[in-house]
């Protein structure tokens, strides 16, 4: 377990910028302690700095997980999100989509968010932002990537995508072996 | 014969030309000429085959000359070509019948077979009975296979990679079925050559044609142009060209086009206006056909997004947590519905709250059913007594009776209707109040109204909507009548503590009295006492809960006690009201028994008393092990009347000390003594009965119901009271209230003598009291009171309540003395007390410290723990969080501060919304708090608020006196002259208001005026319009005396008049806005009327002289006088319509 190095940081915070923008900050610089990314198996964990010494006490082939993943670096170097980050990107994201009922299923199970199923977006989204999909009962269901601009969803029919399926909290299911 | 192929031919060549060309060579027999055409019927390559009798020379000689020579525009390509397949299926043919004559030898071989087979005993090529596999005899190659057939051995020849081999097939191991072929069929005659080929028949369909060759002329296909080609092209060129400037001709063609058709949307204009003049298109034909379908396609647009309910939210959206969903219901709602059922249950409950949920009804407590049964059939009785008062009074006495008869039967065991009968008793003393009240001050009834709110909110949660909105339209009338009650308490106890507890305890008086009503307005009053009362049993519910009796409840009943005590004297006032005969013979019956009461306490004296009170006590004891589950001593019993209801356990003969110590407020002990009292005259079973009441009476309002009891002595159930009540009203009500005056006199001798006692009792404890050591004393009623105050408070405040619990523990004792207690029993009491204060300050207050001090080690602990270890790892992660910010700024590109933690922490703070909990102590959390001070204290600014927003409007007018004066002048000029001098009379009138008005506050004017003038207001200070120019301040200081003129310059349009904002009172400012108004029509006039002016108002400048005592000064002609009126009327007009009215009115007087 080890920090970020600059480039990964980087890196990961590009990723995240597009989900919350500046609200990284808030990440970082949080007033009820001291919190801070780890990286283990090529997986960055969000973890505040008690769990931090605590998990020092275990060896690194035997750590699991330590704190919150928030996702992993592939070997190509690209930071990808996990869905365990949801519950830090949720509370902070900018841009939304809230998924109607019906296509609430489709996308828990990994599917792309349809015109069809589209119940709320946020205004100004632009082409490929990150963006969190809520129910529209407002539960953060996942995050994804605006496959159109909110004036081209109006326009769009039924059945094009809206949304690029990225993550969704079916995984914790699905992918529950992995997601650590 | 050869056959040759001639190729690279013209198309024009002819199969003459070719014989021509070829007999040269050879005789040729036949020309075969072929043309090659495309699909279109064009010929591109032109071949033939010849047969030509020729000899190798000159084939030769051919093939040398003619190949590869220029023939009518064509390369001649001369092959020997193979013979013709006819040809070749002829001669094949021919050399086949040929052989079949040569052929009889097969035929014979065929028949000497057969025969030397069925020599072996095979019949046909079929052996019966014989078993497969076995070889024929004589016939090597042929065995018997299944079925009994006989079948030759067959050798095929197989080539597998190079070699070859044979491979030897059985048919008796593979052969099912056996196919045999005919051989007639075989050897018929084959079909002529010449048959072989044919021509396919064509017709006159296009195929036949095409395939003949012949195609009709070409035409070139159109594209056809169908209405969604226009519409892509359309879109696509609106859409890839960037725009251009749109000529506002081609606009307004557009306009023209559109047919009505309605935009949806302004950004769809932008664009369809793009979409159609962004083409090269000038022809209207075009763009009218491109605006149709243009239209069309919006249309269908619109109604693909009318379909789609698609929402766009802002970026502020305002996500609501999962929780919260239920409240939060968008357009989906019944989708919702349908996917979670969860939550039905709080839908129902949000959607209808008026009507309370099944659950929720059950889970209510059964003393609320009953109270709101109460209320129903308040409003019953309430609209009965509303539609007509003068219905008989026995009517609704009866309607009364019958309801409640069934409830009030099992009245011992259902505590909760006990109370409603109760308050059903309640009302003959309200009602002299509320007769009163009509002149009465409404000095108390602010506080009232805001008790009753509070009480009416708490039973809010018991009963719907309708139910409080119904409480609260009586509540007005409970106030007053309220306040009358204060009124006459304090008038009653004037000698005792003036400082009642307050109207928080007033509420309970209306309860004490226990009687029915009679008159419709008692029955309106009892009612009413219903609403206030409605949240007893919950009350009552609370107290068994909570083992610690609250003190505000004790103190609601301190005031009851307090009027209890002044009832006599109440109705001593009364009295002197003949008209109140009715309530005082209701009332009578409990004023005798009260009467007699305190008869008895007195004949009893002390040793009686003693008596009692062992018994109170015994009750007590079962109050306490009920309610407070205190060790049921006596000393606890002490302890626990000293600190429930924060009422000195005295009983009866203490009802003097109550009445001095209102600030205790104690009704419980009025109950006590109704206690005592009907334990004493009633029989075993009456006890039994009030034992079971107690636990209801605990929270004090029992205390009506037993009283009754004590008087009936048979049952202590109050529908047989109720019952007994009007019967007792006929009673001589003279001679009753005679009775009680002497009662209460006795009453009031014995109080003093118990006072004075008292104050001995009070010394002796406060001696005993010294003894003891400070601290153990933690008891007192003062603590009881800031207890509750503790639970809210921080551990600061305990410590300064316990510091305060020492020092109240005197005023405490003397509270709670009691004339037969010894100084011994007080000491125990005292102790019990410290016990039962620690035991229930305990809980919290141990508490409380412990965490504290634990928190204080925890503190410490980290804190040096923090210094020691933290240091280094917190700089290395703090070092790692700059950087992070660092990074996180280059990656965000935005020049954001890097701020500290502690700079974050005080900015925008990271919040765990799901571990948010409301924290009092914070002060952060006080955000969370709704605060009713800001409202109450805004009142004052709102009313400005409003009072400015008032004054706007004089703007307004005074802007359009500038079109009023254009008006004038357009108008106006040209008879100048005579209209300024038939102007006269009219605004002689105006003036003389003008003074009318102007004296009302020339005092105040005068005297503000003339102290400081310089006290200008900054609001009028902006604009000065003149209309007459500087001649109106010249005016003003020609005419100093004349004060009063300055009205003339009104407020802001024309000119800072400081004399008229001095004063700072609005009331003020508001006159001044109707002087003003009038004034400015004088201003518009003052040139022709100042000489008026001059000699009508020299008493203006002294300003206090009214306006008759001008008028008449002045002497003003009656015309005149007659003429104001109307004039006052005008004003009036004046404001109303505003400047218009003015202007037209001074026009039409010009």
């Amino acid at each position: 377990m080890r920090p970020l190095t600059d480039e990964e940081t980087k890196t990961m915070f590009e990723k995240l910028s597009k989900y919350i923008g500046e609200n990284i900050k808030l990440l970082v610089d949080r007033p009820d302690g001291t919190y801070c990314f780890r990286l283990q198996n090529d997986r960055v964990y969000y973890m505040s700095e008690k769990i931090l010494k605590l998990a020092t006490n275990i060896s690194r082939d035997k750590l699991v997980s330590v704190g919150t993943c928030f996702g992993k670096f592939t070997k190509t170097g690209k930071f990808r999100l996990h869905i365990t980050a949801l519950d830090f990107l949720a509370p902070y994201a900018k841009f939304k989509v809230w998924v109607k009922p019906g296509a609430e299923q489709s996308f828990l199970y990994g599917n792309h968010v349809l015109k069809s199923g589209l119940g709320r977006i946020t205004e100004n989204t632009m082409q490929y932002q990150g963006v969190v999909v809520y129910s529209m009962a407002d539960v953060p269901l996942g995050f994804g990537v605006a496959a159109k601009t909110t004036q081209e969803c109006r326009r769009v029919d039924p059945m094009s995508i809206v949304v690029f399926h990225q993550a969704d909290v079916g995984e914790f299911i699905r992918n529950e072996d992995t997601l650590t | 014969m050869q056959r040759l192929y001639v190729g690279g031919l013209s198309h024009t060549v002819t199969q003459k030309d070719l014989k021509d060309r070829f007999g040269k060579f050879g005789e040729v027999k036949d020309v075969e000429l072929r043309t090659r055409r495309d699909d279109e019927g064009v010929p591109y390559k032109t071949f033939s085959y010849i047969n030509i009798n020729i000899s190798d020379a000159d084939l030769k000689k051919c093939m040398t000359v003619l190949n590869k020579s220029k023939w009518k525009g064509g390369t001649l390509q001369i092959e020997t070509a193979k013979e013709s397949f006819l040809h070749r299926l002829t001669a094949e043919r021919q050399e086949a019948a040929e052989q079949r004559l040569q052929q009889p030898a097969a035929e014979d071989k065929r028949q000497k077979m057969l025969n030397s087979l069925s020599k072996a005993g095979v019949e046909n090529f079929t052996m019966k009975a014989a078993v497969p596999g076995t070889e024929i005899p004589g016939h090597k190659d042929w065995v018997v296979s299944k079925f009994g057939r006989v079948l030759p051995v067959l050798q095929l020849r197989c080539q597998k990679g190079s070699r070859a081999r044979t491979l030897k097939y059985d048919p008796s191991k593979y052969s099912h079925n056996i196919r045999k072929l005919d051989r007639s069929t075989t050897e018929d005659e084959p079909t002529p050559i010449s048959q072989l080929t044919w021509e396919l028949e064509g017709g006159d369909d296009d195929i036949s044609k095409k395939r003949r060759g012949e195609f009709p002329p070409f035409e070139p296909s159109r594209p056809k142009k169908s209405r969604t080609d226009v519409l892509n092209s359309h879109n696509t060129m609106g859409k890839s060209r960037s725009k251009q400037t749109v000529e506002s001709v081609d606009q307004t063609e557009a306009g023209q086009f559109t047919n009505g058709y309605e935009q949806p949307a302004s950004h769809r204009l932008t664009q369809r206006r793009g979409a159609v003049f962004d083409n090269d298109i000038d022809s209207d034909e075009e763009i009218r056909r491109m605006v149709a379908a243009q239209s069309t396609s919006h249309a269908a647009l619109r109604q693909e997004v009318d379909d789609d309910n698609l929402e766009v939210v802002g970026l502020d959206y305002l996500v609501k947590s999962g929780r919260s969903r239920p409240q939060q219901k968008g357009p989906d709602d019944e989708e919702e519905n349908d996917y979670d059922s969860a939550d039905t249950d709080e839908l129902l409950a949000s959607r209808k709250p008026p009507p309370l949920p099944p659950q929720e009804r059950l889970t209510l407590s059964t003393a609320e059913q009953p109270s709101r049964n109460g209320t129903d059939k308040k409003r019953k009785t309430k609209k009965k007594s509303k539609t007509g008062e003068e219905e008989d009074d026995s009517a609704d006495d009866e309607d009364h009776l019958t309801s409640r008869k069934p409830s009030s039967t099992q009245h011992t065991e259902d505590s909760s209707k006990q109370s409603k009968s109760k308050k059903m008793a309640a009302p003959p003393v309200l009602k002299p109040p509320v007769q009163e009240s009509s002149s009465d001050s409404d000095d108390g009834d602010d506080e009232d109204e805001e008790e009753d709110e509070e009480e009416e909110e708490e039973s809010v949660d018991s009963s719907s909507d309708s139910d409080y909105e119904a409480m609260f339209s009586n509540v007005t009338r409970l106030e007053i009548s309220l306040a009358d009650l204060q009124r006459l308490a304090e008038v009653s106890q004037q000698t005792t503590d003036p400082s009642t507890p307050g109207a928080s305890s007033e509420q309970d008086t209306p309860r004490r009295p226990a009687k029915k009503g009679t008159t419709p307005e008692e029955i309106l009053a009892s009612l009413m006492d219903e609403d206030s009362s409605e949240d007893e049993p919950k009350k009552k519910k609370k107290k068994k809960r909570k083992a610690a009796v609250s003190a505000p409840l004790p103190a609601f009943r301190g005031m009851g006690a307090l009027n209890e005590g002044s009832e006599g004297e109440e109705e001593e006032d009364e009295q002197g009201s003949k008209v109140k005969k009715q309530k005082l013979e209701s009332e009578a019956p409990q004023l005798n028994q009260r009467a007699k009461h305190m008869e008895t306490e007195k004949k009893t004296s002390e040793s009686s008393e003693d008596e009692e009170e062992e018994e109170e006590e015994e009750e007590e004891d079962r109050v306490a092990t009920k309610v407070l589950k205190v060790v049921p001593t006596k000393a606890a019993v002490n302890t626990k009347k000293a600190e429930t209801s924060s009422s000195s356990s005295s009983g009866d003969e203490e009802e003097e000390e109550e009445e001095e110590e209102e600030e205790s407020s104690k009704v419980t002990h009025t109950v006590l003594t109704a206690k005592v009292a009907a334990s004493s005259s009633s029989s075993s079973s009456a006890e039994e009965d009030e034992d079971e009441l107690i636990s209801d009476r605990v929270a004090v309002k029992a205390a009506p119901p037993p009283a009754p009891d004590s008087e009936s002595s048979t049952s202590s159930s109050q529908e047989e009271k109720e019952k007994q009540a009007p019967p007792r009203a006929p009673l001589g009500a003279k001679e009753e209230e005679e009775r009680q005056r002497k009662a209460n006199m006795r009453r009031l001798a014995a109080v003093q003598q118990r006072q004075k006692e008292a104050e001995e009792h009070k010394k002796l404890i406060q001696g005993a009291l010294a003894k003891l050591d400070a601290p153990t004393a933690g008891a007192g009623k003062h603590i009881v009171f800031g207890s509750d105050d503790d639970d809210d408070e921080d551990d600061q405040d305990k410590q300064q309540t316990t510091s305060e619990v020492t020092a109240s523990k005197k005023a405490l004792f003397e509270d709670s003395q009691s004339e037969d207690e010894t100084t011994v029993k007080d000491n125990d009491t005292v102790k019990e007390k410290l016990m039962e204060l620690q035991s229930r300050f305990g809980r919290d207050e141990r508490f409380r410290m412990d965490s504290r001090f634990l928190e204080e080690d925890e503190d410490k602990d980290e804190e040096s723990e923090k210094k020691r270890s933290v240091t280094e790892e917190d700089e290395s992660l703090e070092d790692e969080r700059k950087k992070n910010l660092s990074i996180l700024q280059s990656v965000l590109g935005s020049s954001q501060q890097t701020c500290s933690s502690k700079a974050a922490a005080k900015g925008k703070t990271f919040r765990d919304v799901s571990a948010l909990h409301y924290d009092p102590s914070r002060e952060e959390h006080a955000a969370f708090e709704t605060k009713t001070d800001k409202t109450k204290e805004s009142k004052s600014a709102r009313r400005k608020k409003r009072e400015e927003a008032q004054k706007l409007p004089e703007v307004s007018k005074e802007i359009y006196y500038d079109v009023s004066g254009d008006l004038k002048a357009v108008f106006g000029r040209t008879k100048e002259d005579n209209a300024e001098e038939e102007q006269k009379a009219n605004w002689d009138q105006d003036e003389e208001e003008e003074e009318e008005t102007k004296d009302e506050q020339p005092t105040l004017l005068s005297s503000l005026l003339s102290a400081d003038p310089s006290a200008e207001k900054e609001e009028s200070s902006g604009f000065k319009f003149s209309f007459f120019g500087d001649d109106t301040e010249t005016e003003n200081k020609e005419t100093e005396e004349y004060k009063v003129e300055s009205i003339q310059a009104p407020k802001v349009s024309w000119q800072q008049d400081p004399r008229f904002h001095d004063s700072s009172s609005e009331e003020d400012e508001e006159e001044q806005e109707e002087n003003e108004e009038q004034s400015n029509a004088v201003a518009m006039t003052t040139q022709g009327s100042q000489v008026l002016l001059s000699f009508l108002s020299p008493g203006g400048a002294e300003g206090a002289v009214g306006g008759e005592e001008e008028r008449a000064q002045t002497g003003v002609p009656q015309e005149t006088q007659g003429c104001q009126e109307e004039a006052e009327v005008l004003p009036e007009e004046l404001r109303i319509m505003g400047c218009l009215r003015v202007s037209v009115w001074t026009d039409s007087a010009s």
